[in-house]
């Protein structure tokens, strides 16, 4: 898919993005406690959730997974590859895009906006599976991220969509956080005022919650 | 007080007092009429704008109304003139039923009063409260088609059914919703509780309507209502104050309508100035003698203000009459141009509201011309020498009159800052067509060659006691403003207007995906375009990174968030290059930039423009690129555009997806819908149809008032025009005379006053265009916030009218006299 000119520039810009928006460098090397170590790639694909519509980009939760994992001596580089608006499909389309950065770990949050259009969910699951087996077979550790339907879509939409990911996770064995908004959707004070997206105090909570699992697919990785 | 003298003066200058009265008389005519049009323009806009909003009041939430809001709610809705009408909105998967096809419709379930203003059109013509009953839906013609239904059968909702009542045809709410996924169903709020679907965590719009009777105010009730409820959850607007996709239309119309009447109010005192102008002109010799005889200034002044007066209330009489006559006969005038909607009238309000609006523009641009009387000086003008004289009290009566002006722009554009920002605008540019008529008229003086006629054309102009300057910069002015009126109308007729062709995008297609676009395109013969998107946000300009909290903060669009970028190698249909030989030019760059072509409101926005390097995250990639070229668009809101464009070369291997715009006939679009779902599931399809259809429908009404009042405010002008040249020429008509006298023969006299008048009206027109040109720019780029283009070939138009029209008037009036014999013109001049 990525054209020569593309990979010309991609090696002459050196430059991946990191959840600040500044360059990084992949694979660069840290010191820690006297060691030298490598530090990894964690890429956060996702839609508007993972991209932090309505927040600056230093408090969405790649950047705050980003200051938590350094901050307890991991490191990792959590890149923020979330575009807002994107369903499934666009995110299996740019799976091989986000390969060229050669993560460790990619976190998949992605299917809350095709719920929101009512995109048929045998059609979701689809686009999720065929994610997860592109970047197993890269050796890329993946963690899935739930998502929850909203309500009003009606009982037979929701129950199929919110069944899908658990499913999906067990049949792929990979590890699984049930649901990206658990402690904070429907709270207003997590959240900005349209009521749906978190805000910097709701992407804590996330961040919060989503530790215990990423730390699993980080023990995957070294192990 | 001598009467006889101001008697005598009236009668001996029958034809200069007959053009201020009629100065006076087309001033009425168009203050009185444009301010009151306005104002019912305004009000048939303000009923549009209920009829949009759906109510008075407008409250708004995301989650269910707080205890307190609600509880103010209900007791507003006990109170015997306000009514309140609740909405619930929200998006769900509704099924027919044995098909089990599914469409995710656009769900509104509302009160019995609904639509409070407005009104939603069945297909039946049946009352929609009529209808509407638990159990009923109403459905957007789409819905049958993407369900495969008919009025009569049931669709699945929730956990319940409804029976599909009748067709949605037209709903006056549609335009502030403007992009929906889905067709439209309304239900009755009574089936909310059968449905199942309002929980929390359900993504639901709440809304209460309420409508006020004439006792209390919007205002008021919103500030009620303000008050009890929950700060940055429930949101409460009035009609007038809430935010809608169009609202900055009804605001830039509005606004045109008073700068209409301000430019008319100019015009007419232009007229009156000029007029009046001439008549003093025409009796300087006598003033002289007057004083010579022992007449004193304050006596001069006195009596000839009474005589303006006189002519003023004759003026003022004609005019209300003028103003009857045309209000009267209005609808047959001007019939097809005007709303439907609006209820003409002239009220006693209108009637004295313009006779004092009439004599405070008289007072003001009398003053100077009546000044004038009190400063001749009779061995000065006897000995045909320049006397100016401007004592202390000039200038007091000045810095008056300009505060009275500025009182009056302030009173017709209801707004205090942009008045005064007018007034100084205005004064820069009368000082700009000072300095450029005088430099006009300094070019003149050096031309040499030319046939006889040519050169005493152009000396009879520039003869002392001519007042070439003067009478140039009055018509530069009159000019001015007629071409800002046709320039300004212009801009927002291709802002706003022309932007909604009957051919305009009606469905739009998003998340193609790359594999998708050829399957796409093949299945869709309607023919539409496809436009790649790429998502990637702008980091950095001139390496400078972009303060995203601080831009955050701003209202409405900011750097901070995610762009689409596009790419491909030509302009479209509807774009024009601003700067920049090409649209992506890469031969000069820096090794590692890419060229990249900005719109140019992004441009705007972020200071950006030619040469500067932009840095931007496209998902991961950090791409430089160099701003090659800046475009703009000529068309807008239903048209896609980007602000970023790049070369396929550069973004065409990024991560993309394709958003197609096409234009299918209204009664195919569920078929097309069908037809792109079924084999693309992934694509979502937004049918803006009836949204078009509504807006296009209010555009067409604002297309007519804004045509009508340009019109107006034209043919206004022009009559104005007409008049003040036919005073001056009054001033100048005897040169005719003495050529004749000299042994000229009728043609030569022709010729000079041809080419006289032709001088002036190119000399006055090229000054007024480029001074209209810098106050609509101004106008449009400070107060409109619209694009402003030059508009060479109107202008030219115009201008080629205004010149045939100044020749015609100045020739025409003095046909007479060059018929005449020299004898009977000078026997005429010495009884005088």
């Amino acid at each position: 898919m990525i054209n020569n000119v593309c990979v010309v520039l991609l090696m002459a810009v050196v430059a991946l993005m990191g959840c600040s928006g500044e360059p990084l460098k992949a694979d660069t090397q840290k010191k820690q406690s006297g060691k030298t170590v490598t530090s990894q790639t964690i890429v956060a694909l996702g839609d508007s959730l993972t991209a932090g519509f309505g927040v600056d980009l230093s408090e969405s939760y790649p950047a705050l997974l980003e200051e938590a994992l350094q901050k307890n001596g991991y490191t990792y580089t959590v890149v923020n590859a979330g575009v807002s608006g994107e369903t499934s499909s666009g995110t299996l389309a740019r799976v091989e895009w986000i390969l060229a950065q050669n993560p460790a770990v990619v976190i998949v949050e992605t299917g809350a906006n095709d719920g929101l259009r009512g995109i048929p969910v045998q059609l979701i699951e689809e686009n999720l599976r065929e994610i997860i087996a592109l970047l197993q077979e890269n050796n890329v550790e993946v963690l899935l991220v739930g998502m929850k339907m909203v309500m009003n879509l009606g009982p037979v939409y929701v129950s199929q969509f919110n069944e899908l990911y658990p499913r999906l996770a067990k049949e792929m064995d990979i590890e699984f956080m049930p649901f990206f908004l658990e402690d904070v959707a429907t709270k207003p004070q997590l959240n900005i005022d349209d009521g749906i997206h978190p805000n910097s105090a709701g992407y804590r909570v996330i961040v919060e919650n989503m530790y215990p699992y990423v730390l699993n697919v980080i023990d995957s990785v070294n192990s | 007080m001598n009467f006889r003298f101001i008697i005598s003066e009236i009668s001996h200058s029958r034809g200069q007092s007959w053009i201020f009265v009629v100065c006076v008389a087309l001033s009425l005519i168009s203050l009185v009429a444009i301010n009151s049009f306005r104002r019912d323009v305004n009000e048939s806009l303000l009923s549009d704008a209920r009829k949009l909003h759906g109510g008075d009041v407008i409250v708004h939430s995301h989650q269910p109304f707080s205890p307190t809001l609600k509880s103010e709610l209900v007791s507003l809705e006990t109170e015997a003139d306000i009514s309140v009408a609740r909405t619930w909105e929200f998006y769900s998967v509704a099924r027919s039923i044995g098909q089990e096809r599914t469409v995710l419709a656009n769900i509104k379930a509302v009160e019995d009063l609904y639509p409070l203003y407005g009104s939603i059109v069945l297909r039946s013509g049946n009352n929609f409260q009529d209808v509407l009953e638990s159990g009923s839906a109403i459905v957007a013609p789409s819905l049958l088609a993407r369900l495969d239904v008919a009025v009569g059968e049931q669709i699945h909702i929730g956990s319940t059914q409804f029976t599909i009542m009748d067709v949605i045809e037209g709903e006056s709410q549609r335009p502030v919703n403007f992009f929906d996924f889905g067709p439209r169903v309304f239900v009755s709020s009574s089936d909310l509780k059968a449905m199942d679907l309002i929980h929390p965590g359900s993504r639901v719009h709440f809304e209460a309507l309420v409508k006020v009777g004439d006792s209390v105010t919007a205002d008021t009730i919103a500030g009620q209502l303000e008050q009890q409820a929950e700060f940055g959850r429930e949101r409460v607007a009035t009609y007038a104050s809430a935010p809608s996709r169009i609202k900055r239309f009804f605001d830039n119309l509005l606004f045109f309508l008073s700068l209409i009447s301000v430019f008319t109010m100019l015009l007419a005192g232009v007229g009156m100035q000029s007029s009046l102008a001439a008549l003093l002109r025409h009796k300087e010799k006598t003033l002289a003698i007057i004083r010579a005889l022992g007449a004193s200034g304050p006596f001069l002044i006195y009596h000839y203000l009474v005589l303006v007066l006189v002519l003023s209330f004759f003026g003022c009489g004609l005019g209300l009459l003028g103003a009857y006559v045309l209000e009267q006969n209005f609808t047959v005038v001007f019939a097809g141009l005007l709303p439907d909607n609006i209820q003409l009238g002239l009220s006693a309000v209108d009637v004295v509201e313009g006779v004092l609006l009439g004599l405070c523009v008289v007072a003001f641009f009398s003053f100077f011309p009546i000044r004038s009387v009190a400063s001749v000086r009779p061995v000065a003008v006897l000995r045909n020498e320049v006397a100016s004289e401007q004592s202390r009290t000039t200038y007091i009566f000045f810095i008056c009159g300009i505060v009275m002006f500025t009182g009056l722009i302030i009173r017709q554009l209801n707004d205090v800052k942009i008045g005064l920002y007018f007034v100084g605008g205005t004064f820069l540019l009368i000082a700009l067509i000072s300095v450029l008529v005088s430099l006009s008229l300094f070019g003149i003086r050096r031309i040499s060659r030319g046939g006889l006629a040519l050169r005493q054309a152009l000396r009879s102009m520039l003869r002392p006691g001519n007042a070439a300057k003067t009478i140039t910069v009055t018509l530069s002015s009159a000019l001015t403003l007629l071409l800002a009126i046709g320039l300004i109308q212009n801009d927002l007729r291709s802002t706003y207007i022309s932007s909604y062709p009957e051919d305009a995008p009606n469905l739009f297609c998003i998340d193609i995906q790359k594999t998708q676009k050829d399957g796409f395109v093949e299945l869709l013969r309607e023919g539409g375009e496809l436009f790649p998107v790429i998502r990637a946000r702008l980091l950095a300009i001139n390496d400078e990174k972009i303060q995203r909290k601080e831009e955050l903060k701003k209202r409405g669009d900011s750097l901070a968030r995610e762009f689409n970028l596009t790419y491909r190698d030509t302009l479209l249909d509807d774009e024009i290059l601003e700067e920049g030989a090409f649209l992506l030019d890469s031969r000069d760059l820096a090794p590692g930039l890419v060229p990249v072509s900005l719109l140019d409101s992004v441009a705007e926005m972020g200071d950006m423009g030619l040469g500067d390097i932009l840095t931007f995250n496209v998902q991961g990639l950090t791409v430089k690129a160099q701003v090659v070229s800046v475009r703009s668009r000529t068309k807008s809101m239903l048209y896609p555009f980007f602000y970023f464009v790049f070369s396929e070369k550069d973004l065409g291997a990024a991560p993309q997806t394709f958003f197609a715009a096409l234009t299918v006939p209204m009664k195919d679009i569920g078929r097309v819908e069908n037809m792109v779902v079924e084999k693309f599931p992934n694509i979502s399809t937004i049918n803006v149809a009836e949204t078009a259809k509504e807006l296009g429908r209010i555009m067409e009404k604002l297309s007519s008032v804004i045509t009508f009042f340009s019109m107006f405010s034209i043919v206004a002008g022009l009559l104005i025009l007409v008049s003040s040249i036919l005073a001056t020429r009054f001033s100048r008509i005897q040169e005719a005379v003495f050529y004749k006298i000299l042994g000229a023969n009728s043609i030569f006299v022709w010729k000079v006053f041809v080419m006289e008048n032709l001088i002036l009206a190119v000399v006055s027109g090229m000054c007024a265009l480029i001074v209209a040109q810098v106050a609509s720019w101004a106008l449009c780029a400070f107060v409109f916030d619209i694009e402003h283009r030059a508009y060479f070939l109107f202008c030219f138009l115009l201008l080629l009218s205004s010149c045939c029209i100044v020749v015609a008037t100045g020739v025409v009036s003095s046909l007479s006299i060059i018929r005449r014999k020299p004898g009977q013109f000078l026997q005429k001049k010495s009884v005088e």
